[in-house]
């Protein structure tokens, strides 16, 4: 068979072509769709949302439409309008209006031909001027120039006559037209404004869909949604970066209300008020507060950089609240003032700094946090060493809710550490014990005198930080922390000697304890101790000291104070050199599962935060052989080691650049005054800023006896004797039986108390002082008449200085004669106008509305207003006289005067001591020869 | 025809607006025909306290004009407890309110030491002694309020919208403590001095009557009440 030749030129390649430009057409398609579709992901979220939205807002407008059908002023204007017009049309007033609007069209032409004329020849004048005014210049003759002006002037005049007619030919026309169109025009501008919100919503629309032919809905063209923050970041060579966040491409409902109900992605953002509208995504973001990919755009999982390598995955439920701390260091006043956000962070940094972690833990910005810890340079006159070999052994079983960790230290550790905080504390404790005898009077068996101190226990306010018996829980750290101990065993660890002189004056034994001096008499200070020595079991110890003087033992104990960082959180004698021993978890949050020992568990999930709650949980539990643990357990319930971990998470190391974070003037006076308040409990008596007040719970029946609100104390009281106050304080409300104590602040810590205070009111200028010239005598009289017995009888209940109220102190009212040195006047005024507002339960009661109607003819304001001079001027004799002295002019002065001396024999011949009137007499002397 | 249809509109209106103001209230106020009562008195188990003496410690030209007696717990004749509330806790119709006492601060003792006043009406308090009282009540389903009442403040409105028994007192004068008892329909009432009371125009039907004193506590006691005759009850209280 001959081997059939084929001829390449007729070979046929149609195949192959084909072939090929279907690959490279499905290439094609393919490319694209990929590159339209498969690979941005955020255009199905994005149209998804955009119907949804597009729904939304054609239900809104169906409902607008529904509300003003039914509104019946709508329907009115509605019905309004089609009358008048039908009116108009219908009638003669149709046949009316076509002829006047020809008219008005012919009025129109000859208004404006007339205007022409008129400017025709006014410049023809200005030529005439010119002419006439050059002939002069050049002394010729004039008179036909000025004829010719004349004549131009005569004919500007007849023409502008005419102008003026024409023109109130055709306003006279304009005006019968719309006298006629009156009732539509305003129908129609009713429904306009009627019809605002329909309108609004319509527009809106048009930005969700596209609807080229009607019956057609598509959703709007998606496309990316990127905001820049410029300077957030910093490279590693610490050049800036921007921050770019393209997460809005998807979550596209995030920044608009009205989407609440909607699944993720399209959902409005939670707590919208303070998160969103306080933290605008255009100006920080996204990724700022939450982490995440916020570049990335190809997958859910790559955007919320659940990817390997990416450092910052998205933070998700509390731990969200990491990223707070970097901008509000002030987070525990935030969240005070805000209960629905940060509760966990500003919990987990209050627990950081109140169970100790700082003693032993450097972290940037707590280095500063004082010592919380009892006082042991003297510990030797206080506590009975066999009850500390227990303690220290295992403080949570002597007090389950002690803020002193557990250090599973043996019982010869346990001895040995006792036998060296005895032998340390020896010297200076009886030194003490020296300076301070055997109190007397003291007596656990005399049932009335303990009956006695029981009931002061609870009168005095010391509930507000301690418990008496196991039950009772004061003031707490975290969950199951006492901020102060439980002393329902506290006679088993100490004597009567240590309790007297302590509650006495306790910083007399310890200089920086918290606990303040109730300023005790010694009949109560009796009382209380005695009261306290029956606060005990039965337990029996033995004597130890012998036991503990073996030097071998307290070498030992010496070795484990110093190993275990004891003096982290107690001052004790002979470790005052020592430094944490702790790690530093300044950028703990930061730290890479390799950077993190596991030990030999391999139950432990490796993870960042599995590790961190075990670490809290069990704190020995990666100890191996080789690899000692030292931090002692804190027994934390799992909500308060969350907490604690969302502290940890946000110490990254990094600084947010000082223009994005909320650190404001007054930031960190209020960080400063805030762990002041927080050292000393303030917040276990007062409320401040709506948190605190746990003493009040005690007093729910009556709260005109719990301790006073201090919300907004800044702006009630002068800066000058609140200093005086917090640093002597002395009794204000008679009534109260609790007793604001003496905390001897030193000069900063009182200084820094009255600055937190003055900076939660954002007071720019805390210094306020009453000046007489800002009232006048009349104003103070009639403050006068309108707080005496006649009016509102406010002396009734507040002392006077020496003029005490009729009755039991316990029925008395503040002193008023202190409030020109105590109080800022424009309190005054808010407190008289609604004291239940600024302090709930207040036995002061609200006057207003309800002011006479014959003083300043019922102007409550100008009354409040007149007894708050009154009161800024109370117990000054003469408040008007300084003026005259202050060159103020001679007649003016000579009428202040008259009026004052009125004002004060008013005054005079209500009080009637004849020794004012002397005074008076003086005062006048003085001040005319003064003048 | 079209002034039938008027009218019916105007009735079905009215008649809805009625229907909904009986069910915001939850208490249907009409006549009572034939129906009976409940009488009887409180006692006091145990010996009757002294009464003790107030000591007026201010304003005495007013307030000590006449020697007052804490009225915390009066037992009377027959130690019969003065004061004790006694009211019908589960009826949603009867008849319409009655007049309505004002409550007087007289000589600084609220007079009458408990006022009964409807929900949702106007209290009037009365301060006829020339002198500042203030009216400090603690109250939780009503706003709590300290109202002062200076002396050319004669009278004064306040208004109760939620049944509740309210203790008041005077801050300008320690002693005086009272109670505005708010309730939503008009069966109840205060027990005189010998611990008698009276329910008229009781509707037949079984009630569960509640017996209140501010001091002794509160009790239920189940009552029938039949058409045209009076259902007797007496409870006696101890001090627990």
């Amino acid at each position: 068979m001959a081997r059939r030749e084929v001829d390449d030129e007729k070979k046929s390649y149609s195949g192959v072509f084909l072939f090929a430009v279907g690959l490279l057409l499905i290439g094609s398609v393919w490319s694209v769709w990929d590159d339209a579709v498969s690979r941005r992901p955020w255009k199905k979220y994005q149209a998804e949302f955009s119907m949804i939205a597009y729904n939304k807002t054609l239900a809104e407008i169906q409902a607008e439409e529904e509300r003003l059908a039914a509104e019946p002023v709508y329907q009115e204007a509605l019905t309004t309008l089609e009358s008048a017009q039908a009116d108009i049309m219908g009638g003669e007033g149709g046949q009316r209006l076509a002829t006047l609007q020809t008219a008005l069209a012919a009025a129109e032409i000859r208004t404006s031909d007339a205007e022409n004329a008129l400017r025709v020849v006014r410049s023809e004048i200005e030529a005439a001027w010119y002419e006439y005014d050059h002939a002069i210049q050049l002394e010729h003759a004039t008179k036909d120039e000025k004829a010719h002006l004349d004549a131009l002037q005569a004919e500007a005049a007849e023409r502008e006559k005419v102008f003026l007619a024409e023109q109130s030919e055709r306003d006279r026309i304009e005006n019968e037209i719309n006298e006629i169109n009156a009732r539509v025009i305003e129908a129609q501008e009713m429904l306009r404004t009627m019809n605002q919100q329909k309108d609004f919503l319509e527009q809106r629309i048009d930005n969700y869909v596209m609807r080229p032919v009607p019956g057609l809905v598509l959703p709007a063209i998606p496309a990316i949604t990127q905001v820049v923050v410029p300077e957030f970041d910093r490279s590693n060579f610490d050049t800036p970066l921007a921050r770019v966040d393209r997460c809005q491409s998807c979550h596209v409902g995030i920044d608009k209300r009205g989407f609440e109900d909607q699944p993720n992605p399209h959902k409005t953002h939670p707590q919208y008020d303070v998160l969103m509208t306080n933290h605008p995504p255009e100006l920080f973001g996204c990724t700022s507060c939450h982490n995440g990919q916020g570049v990335a755009t190809s997958s859910v999982d790559i955007a919320h950089g659940y990817v390997q390598f990416w450092e910052h995955p998205l933070l998700l439920g509390p731990k969200m609240e990491a990223n707070c701390l970097s901008c509000h260091s002030d987070m525990q006043t935030v969240a005070t003032q805000n209960a629905t956000v940060g509760q966990h962070i500003a919990r987990g940094e209050k627990l950081f700094m109140q169970l100790g972690c700082t003693g032993c833990h450097l972290v940037e910005g707590y280095g500063e946090v004082k010592k919380i810890g009892p006082y042991l340079r003297r510990v030797a006159a206080k506590s009975d060493p066999a009850w500390m070999v227990e303690w220290v052994t295992n403080p949570q079983e002597f007090r389950p809710h002690t803020r002193m960790p557990h250090f599973f230290f043996t019982e010869d550790q346990g001895r040995a550490v006792t036998a060296y905080l005895m032998k340390a504390s020896m010297e200076e404790g009886q030194a003490w014990l020296d300076a301070h005898a055997e109190p007397e009077g003291i007596d656990p068996n005399n049932a009335e005198l303990v009956q006695k101190g029981a009931r002061l226990v609870n009168s005095l306010g010391c509930r507000a930080c301690h418990g008496f018996n196991a039950e009772q829980t004061a003031t707490m750290v975290g969950q199951n922390k006492n901020h102060a101990p439980n002393l329902a065993r506290v006679a088993e660890k100490t004597n009567a000697r240590w309790l007297y002189h302590w509650i006495k004056n306790p910083r007399d034994y310890a200089p920086n304890t918290a606990m303040p001096d109730l300023r005790l008499s010694d009949e109560e200070a009796q009382a209380i101790v005695s009261y306290l020595l029956t606060l005990k079991t039965e337990i029996e110890r033995p004597d130890m000291r012998s036991e503990l003087e073996d030097p071998d033992l307290i070498l030992e104990g010496e070795g484990l104070v110093r190993q275990y960082g004891c003096h982290g959180c107690h001052d004790i004698p002979g470790m005052e050199r020592e430094a944490r021993i702790g790690v530093e978890l300044t950028s703990f949050g930061e730290k890479s599962l390799a950077e993190l020992f596991f030990g030999n568990r391999t139950d432990v999930p490796h993870t960042w935060e599995d590790w961190t709650y075990e670490k809290v949980k069990a704190p020995r539990g990666y100890a191996t052989e080789r690899i000692a643990q030292l931090m002692p357990w804190f027994n934390l319930s799992d909500e308060d080691i969350l907490a604690v971990r969302v502290f940890l998470k946000s110490q990254t190391g990094h600084h947010v650049p000082e223009r994005f974070t909320a650190h404001g003037d007054w930031t960190d006076t209020i960080v400063k005054g805030q762990r002041l308040v927080q050292y000393y409990n303030c917040t276990g008596c007062h409320v401040i800023e709506g948190g605190g007040g746990d003493v009040r719970s005690l007093y729910l029946d009556n709260p005109a006896l719990a301790p006073p609100i201090l919300t907004g104390q800044g702006k009630k009281v002068q800066p000058e004797w609140f200093y005086g106050f917090l640093k002597q304080p002395i009794p204000i409300r008679p009534w109260l039986e609790l007793r604001m104590p003496t905390f001897h602040f030193a000069n900063d810590e009182a200084s820094g108390l009255v600055d937190y205070f003055n900076a939660l009111s954002k007071l720019e200028i805390p210094y306020n002082y009453f000046d007489p010239s800002r009232t006048a005598p009349d104003m103070v009289h009639a403050g006068e008449v309108l707080m005496s017995e006649d009016y509102f009888a406010c002396f009734s209940c507040h002392q006077q200085g020496d003029q005490k109220p009729e009755g039991p102190p316990d029925g008395w009212a503040p002193d008023l004669g202190l409030a020109k040195e105590r109080l800022n006047p424009e309190w005054i005024v808010e407190w008289i106008k609604d004291p239940q507002a600024l302090m709930p339960g207040t036995k002061m009661p609200t006057f207003y509305p309800g002011g006479p109607d014959d003083i300043f003819a019922g102007d409550e304001d100008k009354q409040m207003v007149a007894m708050r001079d009154y009161i800024m001027l109370l117990g000054i004799d003469d408040p008007f006289a300084s003026m005259n002295g202050n060159g103020s002019s001679g007649i003016a002065a000579a009428t202040v005067q008259e009026t004052s001396q009125d004002d004060t024999a008013t005054l005079v011949e209500e009080s009637a001591p004849s020794a004012d009137d002397a005074r008076e007499a003086e005062n006048t002397e003085a001040t005319e020869t003064n003048m | 025809m079209r002034s039938m249809n008027i009218k019916t509109v105007l009735s079905l209106v009215v008649g809805a607006s009625l229907s909904l103001a009986s069910v915001a209230l939850g208490y249907d106020a009409g006549a009572v025909d034939n129906g009976g009562s409940i009488s009887g008195s409180i006692t006091f188990a145990g010996d009757a306290p002294e009464a003790v003496p107030i000591e007026a410690t201010k304003d005495a030209k007013v307030c000590a004009k006449t020697q007052k007696y804490d009225e915390s717990l009066v037992v009377g004749g027959n130690k019969g407890i003065k004061n004790v509330v006694v009211s019908i806790s589960n009826i949603s119709g009867g008849k319409g309110f009655g007049e309505v006492m004002p409550l007087d601060q007289k000589e600084c003792v609220y007079t009458p030491h408990i006022v009964l006043t409807p929900a949702g009406s106007e209290l009037e308090i009365l301060n006829n002694d020339g002198i500042l009282h203030n009216i400090h009540t603690y109250s939780e389903a009503n706003p709590a309020f300290n109202q002062a009442q200076p002396k050319f403040k004669k009278k004064l409105k306040k208004k109760f919208d939620q049944p509740e028994y309210v203790k008041v007192t005077c801050d300008a004068h320690s002693w005086m403590s009272g109670w505005i008892v708010v309730m939503d329909h008009p069966y109840y009432a205060v027990t005189d001095g010998e611990g008698k009371f009276s329910l008229g125009d009781v509707p037949a039907g079984e009630y569960e009557v509640k017996i209140w004193h501010e001091t002794l506590g509160e009790t239920m006691q189940k009552v029938t009440v039949e058409a045209g005759s009076d259902a007797s009850l007496a409870v006696e209280l101890s001090q627990s």
